[in-house]
């Protein structure tokens, strides 16, 4: 909130990008917010964001991305990164099974440090190389579905579903908003202005605009 | 708002040329695609560009997007030295003195370390920072002590999951450095050996992918061995627990960092409370790449030569110098009203406020001393509270600087000890500068005496275009 506004927006949701190293996080984030992509983007050292504003009907969402390194060691200083996180892209590389095949420890290290509530989607990226695939479309889909993930293939290369990738996250995550802040104000007509807590599972506290500040 | 920001050098290639890149990225992904059996289309004319023997100038060939800055960055803007850098009569002045102070350096170090500190904030001269740069970090002791060593790691075989690692990274660190453009150029293959070198002399520690930007800007001065030791000495001896699986030494310099932007920069310190910034959203970057990629190239140099000679304290000067540019003013922070846009501002300081001598006159002059920073980390790990998992940091076992370090193997050659590895003895800054050696009227004249003192038969200086050259074509084979 107070925000400066030279961009309208209703909304604010982080989203951060999870997954081993060299995967693809960095090009998904720079194709996503800036149509870019590189062979040569240098290695996240730290924390690295960026945002766009996309439309939700009639509602204008600021994504704000944020995109880590994946290498192991830096997860020791990188906890303060899914603070406020309202959304994550958990991104392997469908033509390396290894970075698939840890996405069961991504899942536990994001949910020791983000909200039970948040919005994860599994992505495998790098589908434009058809004939390295190593990840069966299948199998990704019924872990995702086994998991109450979303879930996509997309390519940062060559721009398949990355759009649809970001936006449905959003669009979930919209969703739930919306739910929170009608059932609040149901709530509040009812109960004496106490605290909203607890109408939905894991619903916290009310929310308004700015969701991860 | 809120850009992910490259790094200067390349900045001005991805903003202002971008159709340099491309000739690259399309070879690399047409190199890429023959390897998995594709069929993709690429642009005809690279294929001169595809030769495999590396970066060798000769080789651009026609055609401007291929020039180099004088620091080898494809389309850099780092031409000719700016506005305020010294006259080339004062750089051959420092020269000499460098080279007459390298000649004789145990001398040097045992009684005139001021005048190599002195020397080091002033910038060493780039034809010479070949030379001196293992010198200050003490890398020359450990390649003497262990001769075989390197040859040793270089041919054994890595594990095979660093080499992994470090091979996926390695078209990733200087991607615009004509020395690392090629895979096969003497820029990525030193690069993996030096980092795979590391790995099997250290195994317990392993690859952290900062040590690729580190190791690159050691390879474009140094041959492999030397970039080797120099790499061992800044992750063992200068920031011990900056590198290794757990990072810790990274935390409590975070907290440390912070503690000291409350007592020297408390508006800026409230500010970044409020909106929500810590310091481990931008200090991991700035000091385990040792600003190599956060500075324009040729900053990034004076800081380093600072840095080898006085330890861990240039990179917290440095990190407050760039958060006050960024933040200091209320406008700035009226400006900055939110997490995103003050992160922002610490990424994108205008070029304008970045000029070299006036940034590292900023940076020598800031008012933190070595008795300062280690007040505060000894206050800051006593609050650190029990780590849950990892070794507690132990700031005390890193030596701060060129002295320390020299002192220390001084020490452990005294003993005897047959393989001085990384010293256990920990160093005291002196509380109090030493009292002069020599009378104050004749260090003047020291200073102009190599050139004038001589009353026998001339001095004759080092012939220059082939001394200690920082070229990577000079110091390749």
């Amino acid at each position: 909130m107070g925000n400066r506004t030279e961009e309208d927006y209703n909304f604010v949701f982080k989203v951060v990008l999870i997954g081993e190293s060299g995967v693809g996080k960095t090009n998904l984030l720079s194709r996503f917010t800036r149509n870019e992509f590189s062979h040569d983007s240098r290695t996240t050292i730290g924390v690295e964001f960026s945002t766009r504003t996309v439309m939700l009907g009639t509602a204008a969402i600021k994504a704000q991305i944020w995109d880590t390194a994946g290498l192991e060691r830096y997860r020791a200083i990188t906890s303060a990164y899914y603070r406020g996180a309202v959304g994550a892209l958990l991104v392997f590389d469908l033509t390396k099974h290894q970075t698939y095949a840890v996405v069961e420890r991504w899942l536990k290290e994001l949910y020791d440090h983000a909200e039970a509530t948040i919005v994860v989607m599994l992505v495998g990226n790098k589908s434009d190389l058809h004939q390295a695939r190593e990840v069966p479309t299948e199998e990704a889909r019924m872990f995702a579905e086994n998991n109450g993930l979303l879930f996509l293939e997309t390519s940062a290369l060559d721009s398949t579903n990355v759009e649809l990738a970001f936006e449905t996250v959003l669009k979930e995550i919209f969703t739930k908003v919306s739910k929170q802040r009608q059932n609040s104000t149901r709530t509040n007509a009812i109960a004496l202005g106490s605290a909203q807590a607890g109408q939905e599972p894991g619903a916290g506290q009310k929310r308004a605009c700015c969701i991860s500040l | 708002m809120g850009a992910q920001a490259p790094g200067w050098s390349e900045a001005a290639s991805h903003t202002g040329f971008p159709h340099i890149l491309q000739p690259v990225v399309a070879w690399v992904w047409g190199t890429m695609a023959q390897a998995l059996g594709e069929d993709l289309v690429q642009p005809f004319e690279l294929q001169d560009d595809s030769s495999s023997l590396g970066s060798d100038s000769e080789l651009s060939g026609p055609g401007p997007y291929r020039q180099a800055d004088r620091y080898g960055f494809i389309g850099g803007s780092s031409a000719e030295p700016g506005p305020g850098h010294p006259p080339a009569d004062l750089i051959r002045q420092r020269e000499m003195k460098w080279v007459e102070m390298t000649s004789h350096w145990e001398k040097t170090m045992s009684r005139r370390y001021k005048k190599v500190k002195m020397q080091c904030r002033k910038g060493i001269p780039s034809a010479l920072r070949a030379r001196c740069w293992p010198l200050l970090c003490g890398a020359h002791v450990c390649q003497k002590n262990s001769p075989g060593t390197y040859q040793e790691l270089a041919e054994a075989p890595g594990d095979p999951q660093w080499m992994e690692t470090i091979s996926r990274d390695l078209h990733r660190q200087f991607p615009l450095h004509e020395m690392f453009v090629s895979p096969q150029g003497h820029g990525q293959q030193g690069l993996l050996q030096v980092l795979k070198a590391y790995t099997l002399h250290r195994p317990e520690q392993g690859y952290c992918q900062a040590q690729g930007p580190v190791a690159a800007v050691l390879l474009m001065h140094l041959p492999p061995e030397e970039a080797f030791w120099c790499l061992v000495q800044i992750c063992e001896v200068y920031l011990p627990g900056y590198y290794g699986p757990h990072m810790e030494a990274v935390q409590l310099d975070a907290e440390v960092f912070m503690a000291l932007l409350r007592r020297l920069l408390p508006r800026v310190h409230k500010h970044l409370q409020q909106v929500g910034v810590g310091p481990l959203l931008y200090l991991p970057e700035w000091f385990l790449c040792l600003f190599a990629r956060s500075l324009p190239f040729p900053i990034v140099l004076r800081v380093w030569d600072a840095f080898l000679s006085e330890g861990v304290k240039v990179l917290f000067r440095v990190g407050l110098t760039l958060v006050r540019l960024a933040l200091g003013t209320t406008e700035q922070r009226l400006a900055c009203p939110g997490l995103l846009e003050t992160l922002g501002a610490l990424r994108a300081i205008p070029p304008t406020q970045l000029q070299e001598e006036v940034f590292m006159s900023q940076v020598h002059s800031m008012a933190l001393s070595e008795q300062d920073l280690q007040r505060e980390i000894r206050v800051q790990l006593a609050r650190l509270p029990e780590s849950t998992s990892g070794p507690p940091p132990r700031p005390q076992a890193r030596l701060p600087g060129a002295q320390a370090i020299f002192e220390a193997q001084q020490l452990a050659g005294a003993q005897g000890s047959a393989k001085p590895e990384v010293p256990r003895i920990v160093v005291q800054p002196p509380e109090e500068p030493r009292p002069p050696r020599r009378k104050p009227q004749t260090r003047g004249k020291t200073f102009h005496g190599l050139l004038t003192r001589s009353r026998g038969p001339p001095i004759e200086g080092p012939p220059r275009s082939h001394r200690g050259s920082t070229s990577f074509l000079d110091t390749r084979f």
